[in-house]
């Protein structure tokens, strides 16, 4: 195209008179409609995003109460605060709780259950597979509060699982609440992780399959030799998604437990709720959601590293 | 792979028609191992719902699995005016904030995807750090900030859940107009259409999938949504139908029968939304941002 008919162009383009000649259009220019076209989603994430998570970060640092005198006159304290957290055993309990949730049921466990049924489903009977696989994703669909009663009664003395364990009036969620808070949200997400492992299993090629076949692999040397190698940027990525899903899961175990019994289940998002609507510290409860937000910002720096990586 | 040497329009038999293909067993044992695994695994899912489908049927209804006395009466029960104004409420919440986050979004992503912005790269990792934060986070500074302005109520509520799946809303349509191409734009602008008409006539219709797609999952996610009616909805008649369903668990005489129905009813349309809609833009909602 020659210049001469790029300056044509921006004459029919309408562009003002003085960028008819000087505008390039080899580059990219700013466009007025994008500061329109912006503003609604800016302004919404500006005000009832970042200002309320700046806000928090202030408010981590004050003695502000839910009720009594410091919900109104609530002041600065400085370290107070930060002082008080690195003293509380329950903080640090939390923190290893959150980090056996997150990574037990959700890095691990939904995504190994995910692909284990993404793989057997491949030679599996039509029915089985369809009824399977429609099972874990209405289990995927269904609302937080309604996984949460779901298992609770299943789990609870008297409830399903315990009978068939053989023990009705055994109460798994109180003698075990942690694996079974484990399971549920395992439960809860292995049909998204389903979802992604059929399709990338669809996307491994058949010749690469065919020629491990002629080569005379066996059935379980294909899967680990060929199939699993293929997966890895799949199963990075679902260990990564399930991973910021299991962590965001407050309702599950806020609901089923409610971080009991005696802190077994207390992980941080709960743990932050508790402090500012139980005990009425939202001062410190909003700490508490800063250090979440600190190791969500680490979570998410992993994953633009790997992202960055597999490119 | 025979088939491709053999000429096309021949009757004869090809010549190595007396050799018999290798048999392929019907039943290998990974086969019958793959079977055993994906049944026990669709019990594990069963289990937890079957209790959900007996009970709510149930006469004498507890947290004991067993064959029910059947009744509707739970279903009446779960209809009653307080319950069908909770799940009213929650439809109400869930559209007003999906249409937020989706109105919002569409704009956003066309401007991500086409225009020339500063720090651009920047701007749409920080949208999808966001995307990726736990809610529980806003819970305090929204609530003094709720507090002191008097908006403990369902229409800010419901905006503040619009802007919670807005994040991700933008990613997943950006991915969509990315994928539109550049040229049936220009061709409209040559004719001098301005960016409304633009939006309006061009880009709309071909996203159509991709709003579709983040306008449920706006409204899945409002739907959805416990801690935050719970804690930014102060009177009982605007609370959302989760809620309502955790007053039930926590009531002092535990209506089992009644808990269970009124789950089915606020869970179904979620899941009817989600099965029926899925077919449609299979790639676009499941995959469409997650997976990126």
């Amino acid at each position: 195209m020659s210049v001469l008919t790029q300056n044509s162009d921006a004459r029919t383009l309408g562009l003002p008179e003085k960028l008819r000649l000087e505008a390039r259009l080899d580059k990219a220019r700013f466009n007025p409609a994008s500061l329109v076209l912006l503003a609604p989603a800016t302004v919404l994430l500006l005000g009832l995003f970042l200002v309320p998570v700046a806000y928090a970060i202030y408010l981590g640092f004050t003695n502000l109460q839910l009720i009594g005198l410091h919900a109104v006159n609530y002041r600065f304290t400085g370290w107070a605060n930060v002082n008080t957290l690195i003293h509380d055993a329950t903080f640090y309990q939390s923190i290893w709780l959150t980090v056996l949730f997150v990574v037990g049921s959700g890095a691990v466990g939904a995504t190994l259950l995910g692909l284990v049924m993404a793989i057997a489903m491949q030679d599996c009977l039509r029915l089985i597979r369809q009824i399977a696989g429609a099972l874990a994703i209405v289990a995927w669909t269904l609302p937080p509060t309604t996984i949460a009663i779901v298992w609770k009664a299943s789990s609870t003395e008297s409830g399903i699982i315990p009978t068939l364990l053989g023990n009705p009036n055994y109460d798994l969620l109180y003698d075990q609440a942690m694996l079974i808070v484990c399971l549920a949200n395992s439960w809860s997400l292995a049909g998204l992780a389903m979802i992604m492992f059929s399709a990338a299993l669809r996307n491994v090629p058949e010749e690469i399959l065919a020629a491990a076949r002629l080569e005379g692999a066996s059935r379980a040397q294909t899967l680990f030799k060929v199939t699993l190698p293929m997966l890895r940027s799949t199963i990075v990525t679902s260990s990564l998604l399930m991973t910021l899903l299991t962590f965001g899961n407050f309702t599950l175990v806020y609901l089923m437990t409610a971080g009991g019994p005696g802190n077994q289940t207390n992980i941080l998002p709960v743990y932050s709720y508790l402090q500012g609507f139980k005990f009425f510290n939202l001062g410190y409860s909003a700490l508490l959601g800063n250090v979440i937000v600190l190791i969500s910002a680490a979570l998410g720096g992993l994953f633009v590293l790997l992202g960055k990586q597999r490119r | 792979m025979t088939q491709d040497v053999q000429p096309s329009k021949s009757t004869e038999l090809p010549p190595w028609s007396h050799l018999t293909p290798n048999k392929v067993p019907r039943w290998s044992f990974s086969k019958v191992f793959s079977n055993i695994v994906i049944s026990v695994l669709a019990l594990f899912f069963a289990i937890p719902m079957l209790w959900l489908a007996l009970a709510s049927v149930d006469k004498n209804a507890t947290f004991q699995t067993k064959i029910p006395v059947l009744t509707a009466e739970h279903y009446i029960v779960s209809l009653e005016s307080g319950n069908l104004a909770a799940l009213r409420n929650s439809l109400v919440i869930s559209l007003v904030a999906s249409a937020i986050g989706t109105v919002a979004g569409f704009f956003a992503a066309y401007s991500f995807s086409r225009h020339h912005i500063v720090w651009k790269g920047p701007i749409l990792l920080g949208i999808l750090f966001l995307s990726g934060v736990p809610i529980t986070i806003l819970i305090v500074p929204m609530y003094e900030m709720f507090t002191s302005a008097g908006l403990l109520t369902m229409f800010p509520t419901a905006v503040l859940l619009g802007v919670t799946a807005l994040p991700f809303q933008i990613y997943l349509i950006k991915n969509f107009i990315d994928a539109i191409p550049r040229d049936l734009e220009e061709a409209a602008y040559i004719e001098r259409a301005k960016t409304w008409r633009v939006l309006w006539s061009v880009i709309l219709p071909l996203t159509m999938p991709g709003l579709a797609s983040a306008a449920l999952f706006g409204f899945v996610n409002a739907w959805g949504s416990f801690l935050i009616p719970l804690v930014l909805i102060s009177s009982d008649d605007q609370q959302a139908a989760p809620v309502r369903l955790f007053g039930f668990v926590n009531a002092t005489s535990i209506d089992y029968g009644a808990i269970a129905a009124y789950s089915i009813i606020y869970s179904l349309p979620v899941v009817v939304l989600y099965l029926a809609l899925s077919r449609q833009f299979k790639t676009g909602f499941v995959l469409g941002g997650a997976v990126r």
